[in-house]
């Protein structure tokens, strides 16, 4: 048995004692028809990362379709406070970690639900998917290109669900246009717009980059507050000394952590325009960025960021502030455009667009897919490429110039600098539970 | 000008400076400080030309920035980050690996010689950047335990991934088995991730179909549908009549694969207990279903007939149109909810005769399927349509929403006059008329307390409305309107989009509303137009505002808020009061002396007006200045009295007086000198600035007194007097310099022996203009965030007096 995938050794950075090295029956393998099963075939979720979106309304949720059984964090405030709201809105207290590994091999758990900061998405997906878990992951669904690949391989060899936390391509009103995405999607596959088309992701196509989410340089430290283990907060990231806005509400500023606006709407935005140009499979070949020089820590903005896929098709995202002037499409095809609002160039298309067929369905319900042992509608596969476009523009902007990308090999081209961010090293023991 | 930055490893800077200048002439160090001045660069070009100039310099470059990070504790060491950063990723672009070996070589000493934990991290970081990638995903070997074992529906998976892996294809045995496996993991695994979507592949496992249990099947079903398996058609058409769960995952099936066979099948299944799963598959059908759904709806009735219905009208299927009327005008509710997907103009009369007729109940429906007919016509063709049906009508205001579609300006008389008359049926249409002259009825009766006329009305100024100062108005006008929160909070938003000096006024007013949510829209939008005012503010107004949106943001507390603060104490920080314009004094009248800048104007200034721009009645070097070279007089001068007021508006900004200088050179080497101009208390230059790069030094020649500056944002004066060789500089009445230029270098200007390398000037530099005969006087920035104003020379020079030249 290969201990370093299995095992989890608890050590990381800062000399904490070696834990013996947990035997693998002692968990089990809890895939599929072994799973636990509470009464009535109720699902169970354990939640690591209570402090943000993991204690949000649509997430706090314990149900008789999915019952709240376990949650971790490493601030032990944010842990006892949403401990105490679970107690007073379910009438039981789900079991509380601080280490996101115990919960991970909790035989109880059929869901892991991955609610932190997106430097630990990576290493918590594949461990889970290892102690045979099926996964709900928030966005975006990893930091780096390779750790993306790193979690679909896990999630195949282990026969896991994996569902990423965007929603846009299946259901609700997609910002700017209005509607969900479902009419574009029809319109797109009808060719009504010709081809390629150029998709604007822009504060002028009602789309807002939230730049608000920058780092701060020069950060003077801090002491560590006693309710917070700053080294298991920073896991596999780099040691930096503690200040308080690199972590909980502000962590998205900084390069070892998130990418910024980019990082937190990119795969929103982004996702569902690789749905409409049927580019789930597909990778663009060149990512152009105009921004200012980046702080190789605190993350800044950006102007705008162009995405250009190998048949002409391209994504730009213009940066807030430097959105273009006057009316400019959302998508813009050789035959036709299509603005804020869907106000389209092509007469009546609403009453076009309804007499084309919907859009094939997806698997949309993550629980159903769970227990049918479907894939999700949006998993680790589609998900690993909106992200990797995301990570694209992460890693242009990381080292200030354009790159160019194979999609075959999913490495940038004869560049060994992106590719050093491709795969980036983990700190201490962490890298290894990767491999 | 200024080549502000040397060297802690004083050892180490000699040599480097002897061995490395520049085409300019400039010395390592000088090279340094000028990048490290200009750091973040702004744009691509801009970075690569800072990038290129330190990489010429590297190793020594890199060892210099290196060696002037501080500790973190100082919070300093942002722009030697970016410089650093920007210098590995220059080293590491392609095509530059000829500066790859020098940079490298720097950071691997500079690491050597950093005590700093946290700075050498970055420096490792920053080697590791020029490194090669190892971008193998690697993979746990192989284990030949789980192969044999496979006892879990786990390592069952697994098993399938290694084989995979060993063979290239997992063999057709293996996953056919893992199709009939008990666990759904496995069988699901199987059929997404290893299964060959072929014909050939799906007749065998067709032939395991009979032998599975409902999940099995199920599984199957889902899987030949995902992969359009046409072969699979009959196996797949066979399963309507099974269970329930079989049943769905078989019309879904057939759904994805198509075809006249899988049509009819699954219309034939409309008006059973697969209904709905059947109308879900034909939404999505690909393909034309208009003739099979027309002739259907002929023989159909109760469920089948609704679904049909349902699905003629959302797919638009106006063959099918007369008999979707017949059912419509018998009351058919279904038929009633196709009208709107299948209405055309031609059915305007009978569709306005339906509604004027139409039960309570059914209104709302009819209502839609004849504005839905209306579609393709003009604005005016509909105003005549409706307005003669509504002449004619018993129920006139069931019209008024699809008169207010034409969105005609007769439409809007129309529906206020009804509106007068008491209709609110015809308020509630003006809010959808699209037409901005609907808005003061709209006002009207949102101040009659109809919240919903109200926010159209504010949606319709947002819209329409595009000079600011009449939308500040507007939405001024609505906010008086109203108490309600939600609606303040709204309109606030928006009026944080106007702005205004108003809008902040207006905005500034609503910070006090107990509602904590009220307030903090009050206090986004405060600080929304503050951020892009088209407006002066007047500055004691400005703080006093915004200090009480800091005090509404800080009572709600989220991370957002905290942000929010954060940018308006900057905000507050940056800003201006603006200065008055100036005019001599009686006493610098009497001398001669002649005003250069009053505040309005560069007419006596020659040079670079863009990166030096009046604000606020200020010279401010904006942040846009960087290859626009200096600002120079438009006069030369020998001897003179230059006397000016500088502020700093950010930490460390640095800048310095050229005397005696031509355009476009150094004048600190170019010129007869440079008087340093430079906020030296700035912690960035704590503990290594030399005395001669002082605030006031001729720089690089004679020091200055060091004085410490006034606060950020305030202002100070300073007079520069030359006569022949002897420099005064007085700052704030202080006589900083006082010393003969010739003297300070012994007469050695240049080095004697012809050589880079000059003993005789402090900075060691060769200075050749020293001993210019006159030239410009010029402001010689470095960056953005220092401003002068109050400008004034008198001309000492002999031959100038009482002299025009």
């Amino acid at each position: 048995m290969d201990q370093s995938r299995r095992s989890f050794l608890k050590t990381t950075g800062a000399g904490i004692a070696l834990f013996t090295v947990a035997p693998r029956t002692a968990f089990g393998k809890m895939g599929g028809d072994n799973h636990f099963i509470a009464p009535s075939d109720q699902l169970t979720r354990g939640v690591i990362g209570v402090g943000g979106i993991g204690n949000s309304s649509s997430h706090f949720v314990s149900d008789q379709n999915c019952r709240l059984v376990a949650m971790c964090d490493v601030d032990s405030e944010h842990l006892s406070k949403t401990l105490q709201r679970a107690k007073d809105t379910f009438g039981e207290t789900p079991k509380a970690y601080t280490d996101w590994r115990d919960l991970v091999h909790d035989p109880d758990i059929d869901i892991v639900h991955i609610a932190t900061p997106p430097h630990w998405h990576a290493l918590m997906a594949c461990e889970a998917a290892n102690a045979g878990k099926d996964i709900f992951c928030e966005k975006p669904m990893t930091r780096t290109i390779g750790e993306g690949k790193r979690v679909r391989e896990a999630v195949k060899r282990n026969g896991s669900i994996f569902r990423l936390n965007t929603w846009f391509r299946f259901k609700d009103t997609f910002y700017g246009l209005g509607t969900n995405v479902k009419p574009l999607k029809k319109l797109v596959d009808s060719g009504l717009l010709g081809w390629p088309l150029t998709v604007r992701i822009s504060g002028a196509t009602g789309f807002a980059w939230k730049f608000y989410w920058t780092g701060k340089e020069n950060l003077i430290p801090e002491p560590v507050p006693a309710c917070l283990d700053y080294d298991m907060w920073l896991g596999p990231a780099p040691f930096k000394p503690y200040n308080r806005h690199r972590t909980h509400s502000t962590f998205r500023g900084y390069w070892d952590y998130d990418g910024g606006g980019l990082g937190d709407m990119g795969q929103h935005y982004i996702d569902p325009v690789q749905y409409f140009l049927g580019k789930d499979e597909d990778f663009p070949v060149k990512v152009e960025i105009d921004a200012p020089q980046q702080h190789p820590d605190a993350i800044g903005i950006w102007r705008s960021i162009t995405y250009t896929y190998a048949d002409g098709c391209k994504i730009i995202l213009e940066g807030e502030g430097y959105e273009s002037k006057g009316k400019v499409p959302y998508i813009e095809g050789p035959l036709g455009k299509v603005y804020q609002g869907f106000e389209c160039t092509i007469p009546y298309v609403m009453d076009i667009i309804n007499e084309l067929p919907d859009p094939e369905p997806t698997n949309t319900d993550f629980l159903e897919c769970v227990r049918t042992r479907r894939p999700f509608s949006l998993n680790e596969d589609n998900g690993y490429h909106s992200a990797t476009i995301v990570n694209m523009g992460v890693c242009a902007l990381r080292l200030g110039r354009n790159l160019e990308f194979d999609p075959k090999k999913q490495l940038f081209i004869n560049d060994d600098a992106a590719n050093l961010l491709v795969d980036q090293p983990m700190r201490g023991e962490w890298g290894k539970l990767l491999k | 000008m200024k080549k502000i930055f040397t060297l802690i490893l004083a050892t180490l800077a000699l040599s480097f400076a002897l061995q490395a200048q520049d085409a300019r002439q400039r010395s390592v160090e000088t090279i340094v400080g000028d990048v490290v001045a200009q750091m973040p660069a702004q744009t691509a070009e801009a970075l690569a030309s800072d990038m290129l100039d330190l990489a010429k310099a590297a190793p020594e470059s890199v060892i210099q920035l290196a060696a002037m990070l501080q500790s973190p504790e100082m919070g300093a060491n942002n722009r030697i980050e970016y410089a650093i950063n920007g210098l590995t990723n220059f080293a590491a672009t392609p095509g530059n690996q000829a500066w790859k070996p020098a940079v490298k070589e720097g950071l691997k000493q500079a690491a050597a010689l950093c005590t700093d934990p946290v700075n050498k991290q970055f420096l490792e970081s920053q080697l590791w950047l020029l490194g090669t990638p190892d971008n193998t995903v690697v993979t746990a070997p192989i284990d030949s335990k789980v192969l044999r074992k496979s006892a879990t529906s786990q390592e069952k998976c697994e098993a399938l991934y290694l084989k995979e892996r060993m063979l290239g294809v997992v063999p057709e045995k293996d996953i056919l088995k893992a199709i009939t496996d008990k666990s759904r993991t496995v069988r699901g695994t199987a059929l997404r991730r290893y299964a060959p979507p072929t014909e050939a592949f799906a007749a065998k496992v067709a032939k395991k179909f009979k032998r599975l249990g409902t999940e099995g099947k199920v599984d199957v079903l889902n899987w030949l549908g995902d992969n359009k398996i046409e072969s699979q058609l009959p196996l797949i058409l066979g399963q309507f009549g099974s269970v329930k769960d079989i049943a769905s995952a078989a019309i879904e099936a057939a759904g994805k694969i198509g075809g006249d066979e899988a049509a009819d099948a699954l219309i034939g299944q409309l008006g059973g207990e697969n209904g709905a799963a059947a109308l879900k598959a034909l939404k999505s059908f690909p393909g034309d279903l208009k003739e099979k759904v027309a002739a259907a709806l002929g023989n159909a009735s109760g469920q089948g007939r609704s679904n049909l219905l349902a699905l003629a009208g959302s797919k638009g299927m106006t063959n099918a149109a007369e008999q979707i009327f017949a059912l419509a005008a018998e009351g058919d509710p279904g038929a009633i909810q196709a009208l709107p997907g299948i209405a055309k103009s031609t059915d305007i009369g009978r569709l306005a005769n339906l509604l004027d007729k139409a039960k309570e109940a059914d209104v709302p429906g009819f209502a839609k399927g004849f504005a839905a007919a209306l579609k393709t016509l003009s604005p005016a063709e509909k105003y005549d349509h409706v307005i003669k049906i509504i002449e004619g009508a018993r129920h006139p205001e069931r019209f008024f929403p699809a008169l207010a579609l034409s969105g005609t300006d007769e439409a809007v008389n129309d529906l206020v006059e009804a509106a007068n008359a008491g209709s609110p049926e015809a308020v509630k249409a003006l809010g959808k008329t699209g037409n901005y002259k609907a808005a003061p009825a709209l006002l009207a009766a949102g101040r009659a307390g109809n919240l919903t006329a109200l926010k159209d009305y504010v949606s319709f100024v947002d819209r329409f409305e595009k000079d600011v100062d009449r939308k500040c108005n507007a939405l001024t006008d609505a906010l008086a309107a109203t108490k309600d929160t939600d609606l303040l909070k709204n309109f606030l938003a928006k009026l944080g989009n106007t702005p205004t000096s108003k809008a902040f006024a207006v905005a500034g007013s609503y910070l006090g509303n107990p509602d904590t949510e009220v307030a903090v829209a009050a206090a986004q939008a405060a600080k929304n137009i503050a951020a892009k005012c088209v407006d002066d503010l007047d500055a004691t107004t400005k703080a006093n505002v915004l200090g009480k949106a800091i005090q509404a943001f800080q009572a709600r507390g989220t991370a957002d808020d905290g942000y929010a603060v954060d940018e308006i104490k900057k905000m507050l920080a940056e800003t201006q009061a603006g200065s008055p314009i100036f005019t001599l004094s009686d006493e610098e009248r009497k001398a001669g002396f002649e005003m250069l800048f009053d505040g309005t104007n560069l007419d006596k200034w020659a040079g670079n007006k863009e990166g030096y721009r009046i604000t606020n009645n200020e010279i401010y070097v904006t942040s846009g200045y960087g290859n626009g070279g200096n600002l120079y007089t438009e006069k030369e001068y020998r001897d003179f009295v230059f006397r000016f007021e500088f502020s700093f508006v950010r930490p460390g900004a640095n800048n310095g007086v050229g005397v005696r200088t031509p355009h476009g050179v150094d004048a600190a080497y170019g010129g007869m000198c440079e008087v340093q101009v430079l906020d030296h208390d700035d912690p960035i230059y704590a503990g290594w600035l030399k005395d001669y790069q002082v605030h006031g030094s001729v720089y690089g020649v004679i020091p200055a007194k060091r004085i410490k500056h006034k606060p950020l944002g305030e202002w100070s004066c300073e007079e520069i007097r030359v006569q022949g060789d002897h420099i005064t500089v007085t700052v704030n009445g202080e006589v900083i310099v006082d010393g003969d230029i010739r003297e300070a270098c012994q007469g050695h200007n240049v080095a004697p022996d012809g050589s880079n390398m000059n003993p005789y000037t402090v900075d060691h530099h060769n200075h050749p203009g020293m001993f210019n005969e006159k030239g410009y006087i010029g402001f010689l920035g470095h960056g953005p965030g220092v401003k002068f104003r109050n400008v004034r020379v008198l001309d000492l020079t002999p031959a100038a007096k009482g002299k025009k030249r």
